[in-house]
């Protein structure tokens, strides 16, 4: 690292002193007109306090200094100088890259997140019980018998995309029919499999059925819906559990049809049939109740999973990104009540996860030996005989009850730094790399073939990383983790409020607004997780997903009770995420569009610029207030007065590109009777202008820009690794965006590269 | 509806501000002494009794308890039996679901799906049941909440959900588990309180740790480190703090106690114990104490009975052999509630005066009156203890009266002036009169 700043110091000084025989001096005209005011290094004075640091290009800062500088007369400055200068100190202390080389970002110690503490100790319990094996098969193994009890008369198997049966009041229909009859009086079935949870959260899981049900999540033992005893008229059950977003959960329904009630079969031995019905729903974190769909369900089965529910305080977010930098008491306190429940959590299941009874002879010998398995899963690599002395044997000898023993050395193991802090320099360089890759790829622990590797020293090169992480990616929590990202992105990481006026909109219900992001995401699934993964992609696709209920809305053909489908949206209409109605309707009001709100999006989330927040509240013009005016031509009146032209200038014409979509997002050619001006415009960080009219060209322009590249990847290197990227090489940005566009703009290569970066060690401080 | 894992784990905070729960404080408990500590156990057997060897021939304070009753003696004058009280609840559902389902709501079942013989099927009871209603009672009074409202203890209990095992209802449609496993009580009871243990055991490995951990790290992620350390101490100050106020001791369990047929006397022991110290910590005052289930086939070889329970039950009263073991069964169950009478009595009133029994009120129960016939008429009902201030010593005979009215009778004992309990129509009369 050290070598690529000299040389690049080098090369200023050079260009510097080239500068010097023909073009003005920026250095010079800096000293002589700016440093009065803004200080000799651009750190401010009493006069103007703020530090002239900031993000814009040199084009972009020669202009803006051309235009308004000095402030006393700009007519001092012409363009030659103004470029000078704004080469001059882009290049001593504004830059982001300038910045970092006056103040080098660095590593910073960080604790597990939130997130990756409940995913590493689900880990650490996980390493007791069999690998789970995910497949690409969708659905529940379905098992169905006659009489009332599951498996006992038993008729045929199969694999059900899910569990939405209405069986009237005849049996199951088979195909082909099994040898036994199927009885319709009395029959049963058992769905089995495992559900996969696409976000972390509280599911609420309901089965309906106006028979006798019970279900299983993620516990063998306790249903979370205990239906079996038919009573009364109730038909819906419903059970709640945290899951975790990533992995497979074991699950289990049941049903049977009985007799049930005033019947009496000593009067009536042949009672007609009632009908029945059945269906497995859930409610996601932030959803609605649905139908449990296909792909989230798998025949396969699960071990369970250790889900340690305990509430945190959120982490810090401030710098856009989840870190574990700070600790706080509320934090210390939270991580003590979640290690305990963890405790608590294995202690109940000794026997299947120490494989010990509680008469067996050697109890005391054996759970020594998992207490010592179980701690080195913790910390992420083995014992040494001194600190198995120290962290396990030490304990046992001092406390006669064996029980208590494991109970204290489970506790410390979760509660020390070794668990908490993975990269604290306690581990075996293999083992960092091993515990950083699964870091940064899956928030999680290495898993067995991770510590397999490290253990036999084959992390030591790029390419052996490398491969590590091209085989990780295919674990569901690597997909999770690029489609959180990819919400990040475009800021839709928390579920917005998608509510619309009934009047203007109407049919655009929370059960639409919950399908447009199911959309959205299969959406950014498809583009990432198909062969080229190409980022531009995301920005150019002309194709979406939609079920019939979306087709209904958005105008689409699609059969009213189509399940999510792959369309093509109307030529030259939409393009990508920008103009995807999930995104559209996050960013409007409930009753018209918000060009301000699509333009902050483009400029400061896909371009990546800083925009100031405006210097005041703003109620944003009434429509009905200005029933002659277009939304477009409302904002530009709003947005007049000079205060809020510097900032609207950029943003608006980036937003009124959109103006073809109303506030649900629907494509639209007027507003009211007045055709829409989408022309729009946006002064690139080159200094060129660029021009486009509509959703399609403002996503040719986006795909196309640097600036949309180099947002991607630096947004995408936080969200993995949670630490700056310059601190891992001032030049790294501009490194991986060429990666990127060198690479097939691929996003799972990029992925990849940043992992690889993270993971190899850091270069001798 | 059941309270989720995640309530359950906020309630284990360890948090600055649940040290004082973590830790059994009496700040709950004893704020409120002024008061009398009233108590109630609902005792539950099954299968019916055999009259002749169960019920006193006299009437009146001067009465003998005959064989399956004689463990009663020490406490004789503390002892109400009431016979001819009748579960007149009729509807869905065979005698011995009705029996258990009814018993303590005093409501019909629902039509549903769990059917016994060739009786109609029916669902969970109507309602809920009167512990439950004494218990909401308590809480609603910050006076006389305790942490838990009531406890639900079994033995024995079959692993299945049904009518059949299932007495104590928090609502329609809701029963209650009762929990059998001494160990899974113990846990719920004092858990915390272990936790607290086992967590103050490590601070002090944990402050060394970090000190190492914070040597191979650089002077500026040190600090975090020293930060954590801040914290860790903090807790371990408020940990000892905490201990030094800390209340009543946890009683000490019986190791590997197996959930097993043979393990009944040890099973039984054990939860008694555990109730007690409950009472004693003012955890709750509401208990109920479930042995199996109705329709349960215990087979109790310790008092030299081979045969289950249940098919004992059924055998005609000409069966002399039968009746002898169904007697030796009825006397051992007897036994438990003299244990728990006798416990009861050793136990001073914490703050208090007199014994734990003085203010509490075990009343025994069944399913059936008579196991052979499946009647719900003469219910057993045995009263023990001071709690409601019932005139003990005393044999009552009363003529056919609904036990609506005595589950009335229990609730107006605590202040839950109900007009009816359960079904309306077996509540005309009010409560049961005669029994104070």
């Amino acid at each position: 690292m050290r070598t690529p700043l000299l040389l690049t110091a080098g090369l200023v000084v050079l260009a510097a002193s080239q500068a010097r025989a023909a073009d003005p001096d920026g250095q010079q005209i800096y000293k002589q007109m700016c440093s009065r005011c803004h200080g000799p290094a651009g750190e401010g004075t009493k006069k103007v306090p703020a530090p002239l640091v900031g993000d814009r290009s040199v084009p972009q800062l020669a202009a803006l200094i051309d235009r308004t500088m000095p402030e006393d007369d700009p007519d001092k400055l012409d363009a030659a100088g103004s470029k000078a200068v704004a080469a001059y100190i882009s290049e001593a202390f504004y830059s982001p890259a300038a910045q970092a080389r006056l103040k080098p970002p660095r590593v910073e110690l960080s604790r597990l997140t939130v997130n990756q503490f409940r995913q590493a100790v689900a880990d650490v319990v996980a390493g007791f019980r069999p690998a789970a094996k995910p497949d690409d098969r969708r659905g529940l193994a379905a098992d169905y018998s006659n009489g009332r009890n599951p498996g006992a008369k038993r008729l045929a198997g199969r694999v059900d995309p899910g569990v939405n049966f209405d069986f009237g009041t005849a049996a199951p229909a088979f195909d082909p029919e099994p040898k036994e009859k199927p009885d319709p009086a009395q029959f049963s079935v058992r769905w089995e499999g495992s559900v996969l949870a696409p976000d972390t959260g509280v599911y609420e899981f309901t089965v309906r059925t106006d028979h006798a049900a019970r279900l299983w999540v993620n516990d063998a033992k306790k249903p979370l819906v205990d239906a079996w005893v038919k009573s009364g008229s109730d038909t819906e059950f419903r059970g709640s559990v945290f899951l975790l977003a990533g992995r497979a959960y074991p699950l289990r329904l049941e049903f049977s049809k009985a007799k049930q009630g005033v019947d009496d079969s000593k009067k009536n031995p042949n009672p007609p049939p009632k009908p029945a019905q059945v269906a497995l729903m859930w409610k996601r974190p932030g959803r609605v109740v649905e139908v449990v769909a296909a792909r989230h369900l798998s025949p396969a089965k699960a071990p369970e999973v250790c889900v340690v529910e305990t509430p945190f305080p959120p982490d810090d977010r401030s710098l856009g990104w989840e870190r574990g930098t700070a600790v706080s008491k509320e934090w210390d306190a939270a991580a003590t009540d979640a290690a305990l429940e963890a405790v608590g959590y294995v202690l109940a299941r000794l026997p299947e996860l120490a494989g010990v009874g509680q008469n067996d002879k050697d109890r005391a010998t054996k759970l020594r030996d998992f207490c010592a398995r179980f701690a080195e899963r913790a910390f992420r690599r083995p014992l040494s005989a001194d600190e198995r002395r120290v962290f396990v044997d030490r304990v046992f000898d001092a406390v006669p009850d064996p029980d208590a023993a494991a109970k204290r050395v489970l506790l410390f193991a979760l509660k020390s730094p070794r668990f908490l802090y993975p990269d604290a320099g306690t581990l075996p360089e293999p083992y960092a790399v091993a515990a950083r890759l699964a870091l940064v790829l899956w928030d999680a622990a290495p898993d067995a073939e991770l510590l397999a590797a490290a253990a036999a020293s084959k992390l030591g090169t790029r390419d052996e990383v490398v491969k590590q992480a091209e085989r990780m990616l295919s674990d569901p929590r690597a997909k999770t983790k690029l489609r959180e990202f990819l919400l990040t992105w475009l800021k839709l990481d928390h579920a917005p409020d998608l509510a619309k006026d009934a009047k203007r909109y109407p049919g655009f219900d929370p059960a639409v607004a919950a399908d447009l992001r199911t959309s959205l995401e299969l959406f950014l699934d498809d583009v990432v997780w198909a062969d080229g993964s190409d980022f531009r992609k995301l920005l150019l696709s002309d194709e979406t997903y939609l079920n019939g209920r979306l087709a209904k809305f958005y105008g689409a053909d699609l059969p009213a009770d189509a399940g999510f489908t792959k369309v093509k949206w109307e030529p030259g209409k939409r393009a990508g995420v920008v103009t995807h109605p999930y995104v559209l309707s996050a960013l409007a009001y409930t009753d018209v569009s918000s060009p301000i709100h699509r333009g902050v999006f483009v400029a400061r989330g896909l371009l990546g610029i800083t925009i100031r927040p405006p210097t005041d509240a703003f109620t944003p013009l009434a429509a009905d207030l200005h029933p002659k005016l277009t939304t477009r031509e409302r904002v530009a009146l709003q947005t007049k007065p000079h205060a809020c032209a510097g900032c609207h200038a950029v943003m608006n014409p980036l937003g009124f590109a959109l103006e073809n979509f109303d506030a649900a997002g629907r494509f639209r050619e007027k507003e009211g009777d007045k055709p829409v001006d989408v022309s729009g415009s946006y002064d690139t960080r080159a200094g060129e202008t660029a021009k486009f009219a509509g959703g399609p060209e403002l996503a040719r322009f986006l795909a196309a820009s640097p600036e949309t590249s180099a947002a991607f990847v630096e947004r995408l290197f936080h969200h993995y690794v949670k630490q700056p990227v310059m601190a891992y090489g001032v030049d790294r940005p501009d490194k991986l965006e060429k990666y990127l566009s060198e690479n097939g703009h691929s996003v799972r290569k990029l992925v990849v590269e940043v992992a690889a970066t993270a993971a190899l060690p850091k270069p001798p401080k | 509806m059941a309270r989720t894992r995640r309530e359950f784990v906020r309630d284990l905070g360890l948090s600055a501000a649940a040290l004082p729960f973590v830790l059994n404080l009496p700040s709950l408990g004893f704020a409120n002494q002024a008061r009398r500590k009233q108590r109630i156990v609902f005792m539950f057997s099954p299968n019916g009794i055999v009259p002749k060897a169960f019920w006193p021939d006299e009437e009146g304070p001067k009465f003998t308890l005959k064989e399956s009753l004689t463990p009663l003696e020490p406490f004789q004058s503390k002892t109400l039996i009431l016979n001819g009280v009748c579960d007149r609840v009729r509807g869905d559902g065979d005698a011995h679901m009705r029996g258990m389902g009814c018993l303590l709501t005093g409501i019909e079942l629902f039509p549903g799906n769990i059917q016994g013989g060739s009786d109609t099927p029916a669902g969970w009871a109507r309602g809920h049941s009167v512990d439950q209603e004494i218990k909401g009672h308590l809480q609603k009074d910050a006076a006389t909440k305790t942490r838990f409202g009531s406890l639900e203890f079994g033995v024995m209990v079959p692993d299945r959900a049904d009518t059949w095992t299932r007495w104590v209802y928090a609502g329609a449609n809701q029963p209650v588990a009762p929990v059998d496993d001494p160990y899974q009580m113990f846990n719920k009871l004092y858990g915390r309180a272990k936790d607290r243990e086992a967590l103050a055991s490590v601070l002090d490995d944990l402050t060394d740790d970090l000190k190492k951990v914070g040597g191979a790290v650089s002077a500026a992620d040190k600090r975090l480190l020293d930060e954590h350390a801040a914290f860790v101490r903090a807790m371990e100050k408020e940990l000892q703090e905490a201990k030094a106020s800390a209340g009543h001791p946890v009683p000490k369990l019986e190791p590997g106690v197996r959930r097993d047929n043979d393990e009944m006397p040890r099973i039984s022991k054990a939860q008694v114990d555990l109730m007690v110290g409950a009472f004693a910590a003012d955890f709750t005052r509401v208990a109920s104490l479930q042995y199996t289930n109705s329709v349960g086939g215990a087979r109790m070889r310790w008092v030299g009975v081979d045969e289950g329970h249940h098919a004992l039950s059924h055998e005609p009263d000409t069966n002399a052999a039968a009746q002898e073991k169904l007697t030796k069964i009825n006397k051992w169950f007897a036994e438990q509630l003299a244990y728990l009478a006798k416990r009861l009595a050793e136990t001073p009133e914490p703050g208090g005066t007199g014994s734990l029994l003085d203010n509490t009120l075990i009343v025994w129960t069944n399913e059936l009156g008579k196991g052979n016939s499946h009647t719900l008429d003469n219910i057993p009902f045995v009263l023990v203890g001071g709690g409601l201030d019932f005139k003990t010593g005393r044999s009552l005979k009363y003529n056919r009266v609904p036990h609506n009215r005595l589950l009335m009778s229990l609730a107006h004992g605590f202040g839950a002036r109900v007009k009816t309990f359960g079904n309306p129509n077996f509540c005309g009369d009010g409560p049961l009169t005669g029994l104070t």
